[in-house]
C-alpha cells in the first residue's frame, strides 16, 4: 500500500469516527451528498457488525434555517441537536457571516444519533450547514433544493427579520411546505407587521408561530374556565381586560388581546398609551357594549412567552389567569376557590418540535396577526410610521 | 316579543376555537370503591395526578374513596401522594400542584351492601359538590373485588346515586373492572344485574389494554392509511400471531389465579380485544357503538373449536421452577396460595378461526403465558410468500413479510421485508423497517388508565368493552372451559410443564409446526 493510499485511508477512518460521533466535518459543497453517502455506508457497515442489523437515515422533515452571523449559527445547531431526538430531521442551515474570510460558500455534514437507553442507537439523522459571506444568499435557493430530501416535507424556520426577505420569498418559499416564524424575536409590533406581510406572501402556505405555540398554555388555561358550568356568557358581557406581560414582551400580549378581540367579534376603536408606559385600546362589543384593554408592562417570573397574567372583568364578576412561578400559575373564577395549576415550561425545541406537528396548522394564528396588525395601527405612537 | 334568557352556561366558549385537541371533561366528581386498595394507590390516582398535571381535567374535580377499611381523608391523601410519587407517569409529584389536587381527595368508610353506608355517602358527595361548586356529574369507579359488583350497583341503585341519562341532567357512569364474570353465565348474570339500575350507556367495562396507544394506532394504521387494508385478507395474510407474555408468576395473588388462570386472566378479554381490533370490517365512524359493533362481528364469527381436533387447537401449560432475568424462580405449584396440585394453566396457546369473507381459512394463533422470557405483547400479521419465487432458485430462504405491530413495552409498528444484499450476487437479506413511538414522536405515550378515564369523564365508550362484546367472548372462550371440565371429570387432564424462562412447553410449538408454522419470537 502507497503512503498516499494509506493517508487516505487514515483521513476516511477519521471523518467516519468523527462523523459518529456528531462532529462537523468539512466537506466541498459540491460533494455533499456523495460524502454523506460514503460516511451513512460505513456507519451502517459498523453499526452492521456490532447489532446485526442494517442502519437506517431518517428523515420526516427537510428543515432549513437561515441564520446570521456566527453566534445564531452556533444556537441554531443547538437547537438542531435538541429537535432531532424528537423528529429527525435533514437540517439545512445557512449561514450569512458578513464577517466570514472567503468569498464562497463552504460546507459542513455531521450526524445527529440518538441513542436508546443502553447505549443502542436507533434514530440516525443529518445535518448540513453551508455558510457564506454577504451576496451568498443568491446561491442558497439552489442549494436547497439541491439537498432537499424528495418526497420528504420541507419546513423553513424563518426567526430572523434581518435576513434578506427576498431569501424566503424568492428562494426557499417556493419548495417550503411549512413556514415558522418567531413573534417572539420581533423588537416591536412594528416587526409584527412584517410578519404578517410576510404571512400573507406565504399563503397558502400553513405558518407556525413559535411566539403563539408558546402562548397556548396560558389561552388553554384562560379558555378552559369559560367552559361549562361557566359557559360563553361573561365572556359576551366583558368590560375590561388587562394583560399583564414582561417589558419587551408587548407583542406577546398584543397578540392575547388579537385572539380576545378577533373570538369574541370585539371591534377596534382607538388606543392610547398609558401613564404606566403601557397601552389602552378600545373596543366595541359585537352587542354595543365597550371593552377596555390594557397591556400593563411589569416585572415577575415569566417564561419565554413573556405572559404574567391576564384579567378579564365582567360585570362585578373577575376571571384571573396569573403566574406565580415560571411553571405555576393560579386560575380564579366567581364560583370555585381559586387553584393553582401546573404550567408546562417548554423548550425552544420543543416549540419546534409541536410547530411540525398537527399545532403548526392553526389557522386562527393568521386571523390574530390580523387583527393585531390593526390594533397596531391604531397605536398612536405608530401615527409617523405608518 | 319578550326575549327568552338563555343561562350562561349553556353559551358555548368561543375561546375553545383552535384549543379543541384538548378535550377537557365537564366538572365532575370520581367516586372509588376499593380506595384502600392497590389499583387505585398504583394507577388510578396516579393516573389522576398525571392528567391534572396535563391540565386535562376540569377545574373543579374531586374524587372520593370509598372502602372497608377505615381512614380519615388526611390518611387517605398520605397514601395516594406515596402512590403517585411512586407510581405517576409525572414525576416527582409536584408539591404545590398535589397540595391543590389533595384538597379535592376525600375518603369515607363503608361497606359495599350496606344501603345507610351508601346514604352516608349520597349525604357526603352532596356536601363535596355543594362546597365546590360542582355540578352533580359522578363516575363509580368498581375497583372492588368481583363479588363486589352487583352489591355496589345494587346500592348505587337503592340510594339513587346512579339515575339514568336525561337531557340537561348531571350524568352518573360506572366503571367496572375485570373480570367481568368467570364465564358465560356468570357474565349474562352480572349484565342483568347491572341493567337492572343502569343504561348501557352508563356502564364503561374497563379493559387497560384497549387504553394503550398501538391499540388505538392499530385503528389508525388501518383505517387511515391506504396501502395497508387491501392487504388485510385472506388474499395476502397467511397467519396472525397475538403474543401476551409476561415475565413475573402470581405475585403474591395466587389464590385468585387459581380461579382464574390465563385463559380467564388475558385472553378472554385482553387478547380477544386486541383479535377483535385487528381482524374487524371498517366502522362506519369512529364512535363508540359502531366500532364495538364491528368488534362484536369478530367474536360472534370465532368458529367453535371442534370436539374431535381440541387438542390440535388448544394448549395449555404450568410453569415448573426455572430462570427469569438471572433469578431462579420456583414453579407454579410452589408459590404462595397455590394448591400443590393445581391443573390451573398459567399458559395457553390457541388456534382458532374467524368465519368470515375477509378471514376465511387464515389461522389466528394467540398465546398467553406467565413466567416466559420478556414481557410483551404484540400482534404479527404474517403475509403469504411471492407467488412466485424468482430468487430462491438456488436455495436461499426468503422470508415472508411480517407487519408486527407492538402493544407493549416499546410501543410501535415494524415491518420486515428481503432486501438485496449490496454485491454482485443476488443474495436476498431480512431488514426491518421500524415505527417506534418514543423515538418518532419523542414523547411518552399515557398511562392506559389516563386515557380511559378521561374518555368515560367526557362519555367516549370506544375503548371500553360492551355487554354483548362480553357475552361472545365468554361464549367462545367457555366452551374452552367446559371440555376442561369435562377432562378433569373424567381423570384426563393434559397439563405439560414448561420451565420458567422458555417461551412455553413443545406442544405449542408442535402446534404450529403441524401446520408448517413457527411462533415468532417477539
Amino acid at each position: 500500500m502507497s503512503d498516499q493510499t494509506q493517508n487516505l485511508g487514515d483521513a476516511a477512518r477519521a471523518n467516519f469516527e468523527r462523523f459518529a460521533r456528531g462532529e462537523p466535518i468539512a466537506v466541498d459543497v459540491g460533494e455533499i451528498e456523495r460524502e454523506l453517502g460514503s460516511l451513512w455506508q460505513q456507519a451502517s457497515s459498523a453499526g452492521g457488525s456490532q447489532t446485526g442489523a442494517a442502519l437506517a437515515r431518517a428523515a420526516l422533515w427537510n428543515l432549513v434555517l437561515p441564520t446570521r452571523g456566527r453566534e445564531e449559527l452556533a444556537k441554531t445547531k443547538a437547537l438542531v441537536d435538541a429537535i432531532a431526538p424528537a423528529v429527525p430531521v435533514r437540517a439545512i442551515t445557512l449561514c450569512l457571516d458578513d464577517a466570514a474570510g472567503q468569498s464562497e460558500l463552504s460546507a459542513t455534514i455531521e450526524s445527529n444519533v440518538v441513542s436508546r437507553p443502553g447505549g443502542g442507537r436507533v434514530v440516525y439523522s443529518e445535518e448540513i450547514t453551508l455558510v457564506g459571506p454577504a451576496g451568498a444568499e443568491a446561491h442558497f435557493g439552489a442549494m436547497v433544493r439541491a439537498l432537499q430530501v424528495p418526497g420528504v416535507r420541507t419546513a423553513t424556520l424563518w426567526m430572523n427579520t434581518a435576513m434578506p426577505a427576498a431569501l424566503l420569498t424568492r428562494e426557499l418559499l417556493p419548495v417550503t411546505h411549512q413556514l415558522i416564524v418567531d413573534t417572539a424575536s420581533c423588537t416591536g409590533p412594528l416587526h409584527l407587521q412584517d410578519l404578517q406581510r410576510l404571512a400573507s406572501r406565504a399563503h397558502p402556505l400553513p405558518v407556525a408561530d413559535l411566539g403563539w405555540l408558546r402562548l397556548a398554555s396560558f389561552r388553554l388555561l384562560f379558555a378552559g374556565m369559560f367552559d361549562p358550568p361557566v359557559g360563553g356568557g361573561p365572556l359576551r358581557s366583558a368590560t375590561r381586560l388587562e394583560v399583564k406581560h414582561r417589558k419587551g414582551g408587548d407583542v406577546s400580549a398584543l397578540l392575547i388581546v388579537a385572539w380576545l378581540g378577533q373570538l369574541l367579534g370585539w371591534r377596534p376603536l382607538r388606543s392610547a398609551e398609558t401613564p404606566a408606559g403601557g397601552l389602552r385600546f378600545d373596543f366595541e362589543r359585537v352587542d354595543g357594549g365597550s371593552v377596555e384593554a390594557f397591556l400593563v408592562p411589569g416585572a415577575g417570573p415569566c417564561d419565554q412567552s413573556a405572559i404574567l397574567s391576564i384579567e378579564l372583568a365582567s360585570g362585578p364578576d373577575e376571571y384571573v389567569v396569573s403566574r406565580d412561578a415560571i411553571d405555576e400559575a393560579r386560575v380564579q373564577l366567581p364560583i370555585a376557590p381559586a387553584r393553582t395549576v401546573k404550567l408546562d415550561a417548554y423548550s425552544d425545541a420543543d416549540i419546534c418540535v409541536a410547530a411540525l406537528g398537527p399545532r403548526g396548522h392553526d389557522p386562527l394564528f393568521a386571523r390574530c396577526l390580523e387583527y393585531a396588525g390593526r390594533l397596531w395601527s391604531l397605536e398612536p405612537r405608530n401615527a409617523d410610521r405608518r | 316579543m319578550e326575549k327568552i334568557a338563555v343561562p350562561s352556561s349553556a353559551l358555548p366558549n368561543p375561546l375553545r376555537e383552535g384549543l379543541a385537541e384538548e378535550r377537557i371533561p365537564e366538572p365532575a366528581t370520581m367516586v372509588i370503591f376499593g380506595a384502600s386498595g392497590d389499583l387505585a394507590r398504583r394507577k388510578l390516582l396516579p393516573a389522576l395526578y398525571s392528567l391534572t398535571r396535563d391540565r386535562l381535567l376540569p377545574a373543579r374535580f374531586a374524587v372520593l374513596g370509598f372502602g372497608r377499611h377505615a381512614q380519615d381523608d388526611d390518611a387517605f391523601r398520605e397514601e395516594m401522594r406515596r402512590g403517585c410519587e411512586e407510581f405517576a407517569r409525572r414525576r416527582p409529584v409536584d408539591a404545590p400542584l398535589w397540595a391543590a389536587f389533595a384538597r379535592n381527595l376525600f375518603y369515607q368508610q363503608g361497606a359495599y351492601d350496606d344501603p345507610a353506608a351508601f346514604q352516608r355517602l349520597k349525604t357526603r358527595l352532596e356536601e363535596i359538590e355543594r362546597t365546590l361548586g360542582l355540578p352533580g356529574n359522578r363516575v363509580f369507579y368498581l375497583s372492588t373485588p368481583p363479588s363486589a359488583f352487583a352489591p355496589v350497583i345494587r346500592s348505587l341503585g337503592q340510594a339513587e346515586l346512579a339515575p339514568q341519562p336525561a337531557p340537561g341532567k348531571p350524568f352518573a357512569r360506572v366503571i367496572i373492572e375485570k373480570p367481568f364474570g368467570v364465564d358465560l353465565e356468570t357474565a349474562r348474570a352480572l349484565n342483568r344485574q347491572v341493567h337492572e339500575i343502569l343504561d348501557e350507556r352508563q356502564i364503561y367495562r374497563i379493559d387497560h389494554y384497549l387504553g394503550k396507544e398501538t391499540v388505538q394506532n392499530l385503528l389508525v394504521f388501518r383505517f387511515a392509511n391506504g396501502i395497508f387494508e387491501p392487504l388485510w385478507n385472506n388474499h395476502f395474510v397467511d397467519h396472525v400471531q397475538i403474543t401476551g407474555s409476561e415475565t413475573v408468576g402470581v405475585e403474591g395473588r395466587g389464590g385468585y389465579f387459581e380461579q382464574a388462570g390465563s385463559l380467564r386472566d388475558m385472553v378472554q378479554n385482553h387478547l380477544l380485544q386486541v383479535l377483535s381490533l385487528a381482524a374487524m370490517e371498517p366502522p362506519v365512524a369512529f364512535e363508540a357503538d359502531e366500532v364495538r359493533d364491528e368488534k362484536l362481528k369478530v367474536l360472534k364469527a370465532l368458529r367453535h373449536i371442534p370436539e374431535s381436533d381440541f387438542d390440535r387447537h388448544v394448549v395449555r401449560a404450568q410453569y415448573a421452577a426455572g430462570s427469569i432475568a438471572g433469578r431462579a424462580v420456583p414453579g407454579y405449584r410452589a408459590e404462595p396460595g397455590v394448591n400443590p396440585a393445581s391443573t390451573t394453566e398459567t399458559f395457553v396457546a390457541l388456534k382458532l378461526f374467524i368465519d368470515s369473507w375477509r378471514w376465511a381459512g387464515v389461522p389466528f394463533y394467540l398465546r398467553s403465558g406467565k413466567r416466559l422470557p420478556k414481557r410483551v405483547t404484540e400482534i404479527a400479521i404474517h403475509f403469504k410468500e411471492a407467488p412466485h419465487l424468482l430468487f430462491g432458485r438456488r436455495g436461499e430462504t426468503i422470508r415472508p413479510n411480517v407487519l408486527s405491530i407492538r402493544i407493549q413495552p416499546d410501543e410501535g409498528i415494524a415491518l420486515n421485508f428481503g432486501s438485496k444484499l449490496p454485491g454482485p450476487a443476488m443474495e436476498i437479506a431480512p431488514v426491518s423497517m421500524e415505527f417506534r413511538y418514543g423515538s418518532s414522536f419523542g414523547v411518552e405515550p399515557p398511562e392506559a388508565y389516563e386515557r380511559l378515564l378521561l374518555d368515560c369523564l367526557l362519555g367516549d365508550g370506544t375503548l371500553f368493552t360492551r355487554g354483548d362484546e362480553v357475552e361472545a367472548s365468554w361464549s367462545w372462550v367457555s366452551r374452552i372451559h367446559r371440555r376442561w371440565a369435562a377432562e378433569a371429570a373424567a381423570g384426563k387432564t393434559t397439563l405439560p410443564a414448561y420451565a420458567a424462562g422458555s417461551w412455553g412447553p413443545e406442544e405449542a410449538e408442535r402446534m404450529l409446526a403441524a401446520d408448517g408454522r413457527a411462533w415468532r419470537l417477539p
